[in-house]
């Protein structure tokens, strides 16, 4: 059923980083990627695994988890690796026909794939074990300050949680008007590409029309509730900085200080 | 003064090419009177296009009149000043359930009203949680409205609206898209709000059976009220209802036929129960 999707890839479960305030997930995660690219050398390295592996342990979600997220950039990793892999200059190691592969290439490539897989499935962890709804909740409160530079943040806030509210209704609808088409002997599946993208007019237009007409009802629904923007607004489910936070916060500084002595002194 | 009084309403749709001028004028709402009474259950039936819905949004403060006047709970809705103050008193239900939930969760989407109105949060929570009580929605507070049935996710809207503490509900057909079995629901709900919370409640629809327990029916055609009166007033006026194209419940037309076919059935029959001891009376007097 189409209605059962779940948006992003929450997993339910109940562990310390699920309960984390979004806050510091999502910069915790933002700081990880940061770190991946300024510490260097194994023990730098060595640091950021450490540090994603005890992340994974806390948050009780199933490796396997991680690594689905994985898939979608097996094609990007190759590429990237092959690419370091042959056209890196250095002593050469293998000789194939005209490309050598070199030792420095070797290494890069070795790096290289390791710090994307860090960093996807450092973002996964967060996407795993964080709502859809508390990561809009907590972008609109981290990006507050922007309010200042006349930022529209409480309104793109609402945005993205009324768009993830109606990807679902509007992923029924489209199977519903292409079931209506087809019923029709529309064909969406054959033809060259131009041709299949024409197909679609009969299927983007009356999705169109009925997306529009919804935003009205919404509009109107939510007027009639007395919603006004943001100001004057409480929040039923307001974020709060507990013990934990500031035990997080502190891991996390503990982690970035490590990590960068580690690459200095000993690397 | 009653709840909501409605005077010479007059509302016009202006149709405009793309220059802006003006091609035609269509009078949804001609020169409608109302009172309701705090507490009050009101039916307004009429077929589709008859301005009932226009109407409806009046008295939310979503269209104003373009002349006649509006007044809820005392305050006219074209006063800016008072227009938050007229969308909490009177609360708005609409007719499709998918695009008035705004939460990705039950319990937030009955809890943005009152964070709309800036009430602080630990009382948005004892509002949701009586909200959700009140229709009966309350085990489904942590689902995603996605997952519920047509008749539940009304209900849910209703609970959004009954936790803003109104004073009367205008419900848009809320039951035109649903199910009998979410109808049921629905109404039942309706219903409750009614009789124990003594919510004044204005239910506009064309179904004939959701009116028959409301205090007051007002029928409307071609933006006019044609008919008011209480259910078993109007439904008494069987020919005429049929001339708006509307139905009558199957009781009632039953009991006209036998009416005038010539038994002795009394006029605006409006339950099975009324029916059968009408019908009992008939015999009885026939065989004695």
């Amino acid at each position: 059923m189409l209605r059962d999707i779940t948006l992003g890839q929450y997993y339910q479960a109940d562990s310390v980083i699920h309960r984390l305030d979004p806050r510091v997930k999502l910069g915790t995660t933002v700081l990880f990627i940061i770190s991946l690219f300024v510490f260097q050398g194994v023990w730098g390295y060595l640091a950021a695994g450490l540090f994603l592996v005890l992340v994974i342990r806390l948050s009780t979600v199933p490796f396997k988890f991680m690594v689905k997220g994985m898939r979608s950039i097996v094609f990007l990793l190759s590429i990237t690796v092959i690419f370091n892999l042959f056209l890196t200059p250095g002593e050469p190691v293998v000789q194939l026909w005209k490309l050598t592969i070199t030792r420095e290439g070797i290494e890069l490539a070795v790096l290289l794939a390791i710090r994307l897989s860090f960093l996807i499935i450092g973002s996964s962890v967060m996407t795993l074990t964080t709502t859809p709804n508390q990561l809009t909740d907590g972008l609109e409160k981290m990006l507050r300050p922007l309010n200042k530079i006349k930022v529209p943040v409480h309104e793109i806030a609402m945005m993205m949680s009324i768009a993830l509210r109606f990807i679902p209704i509007l992923m029924e609808e489209t199977d519903k008007i292409m079931k209506a088409q087809l019923a029709r002997c529309a064909d969406f599946d054959s033809g060259n590409l131009i041709k299949k993208a024409k197909s679609l007019v009969p299927l983007l237009v009356p999705l169109f029309i009925s997306a529009f007409r919804r935003a009205n009802d919404l509009a109107m629904a939510m007027e009639a509730r007395c919603y006004r923007g943001g100001d004057h607004r409480t929040k039923m489910k307001p974020l709060h900085y507990e013990k934990r936070d500031y035990i997080a916060y502190v891991v996390v500084v503990c982690y970035l200080v490590c990590g960068i002595a580690a690459g200095r002194l000993i690397g | 003064m009653g709840i909501i009084k409605v005077r010479d309403l007059i509302y016009e749709y202006i149709r405009r090419d793309e220059e802006g001028n003006v091609e035609g004028i269509t009078t949804a709402v001609d020169d409608v009177s109302l009172d309701i009474r705090q507490g009050d259950f009101v039916a307004i039936l009429g077929h589709n296009g008859s301005g009932k819905s226009t109407l409806a949004k009046h008295l939310n403060a979503i269209l104003y009149p373009t002349e006649g006047t509006v007044w809820v709970d005392g305050k006219d809705t074209r006063d800016d000043a008072a227009v938050w103050d007229i969308r909490q008193t009177a609360g708005m239900v609409f007719q499709n359930p998918d695009n008035q939930i705004i939460g990705q969760v039950v319990e937030e989407d009955v809890g943005f009203g009152p964070e709309n109105m800036g009430v602080p949060t630990r009382e948005i929570w004892e509002r949701v949680e009586e909200s959700l009580k009140a229709v009966g929605m309350y085990q489904f507070r942590k689902f995603s409205p996605n997952k519920l049935s047509g008749g539940q996710k009304q209900r849910v809207s209703i609970a959004g609206v009954i936790a803003m503490h109104p004073k009367c509900i205008v419900l848009d057909e809320p039951t035109a898209m649903l199910d009998p079995k979410g109808r049921g629901e629905v109404i039942r709900a309706v219903r409750a709000l009614n009789d124990v919370e003594r919510i004044t409640i204005i239910l506009i629809t064309h179904y004939m059976e959701e009116v028959i327990y409301a205090d007051k029916v007002y029928v409307m055609d071609k933006g006019k009220v044609t008919l008011e009166g209480t259910p078993r007033e109007v439904f008494s006026e069987v020919e005429r209802l049929k001339e708006l194209r509307l139905d009558v419940p199957q009781v009632t037309l039953l009991a006209h036929e036998l009416r005038r076919e010539g038994f002795p059935m009394p006029k605006g029959v409006l339950t099975n129960q009324e029916f059968v001891e009408a019908l009992d009376r008939c015999i009885s007097e026939a065989g004695g």
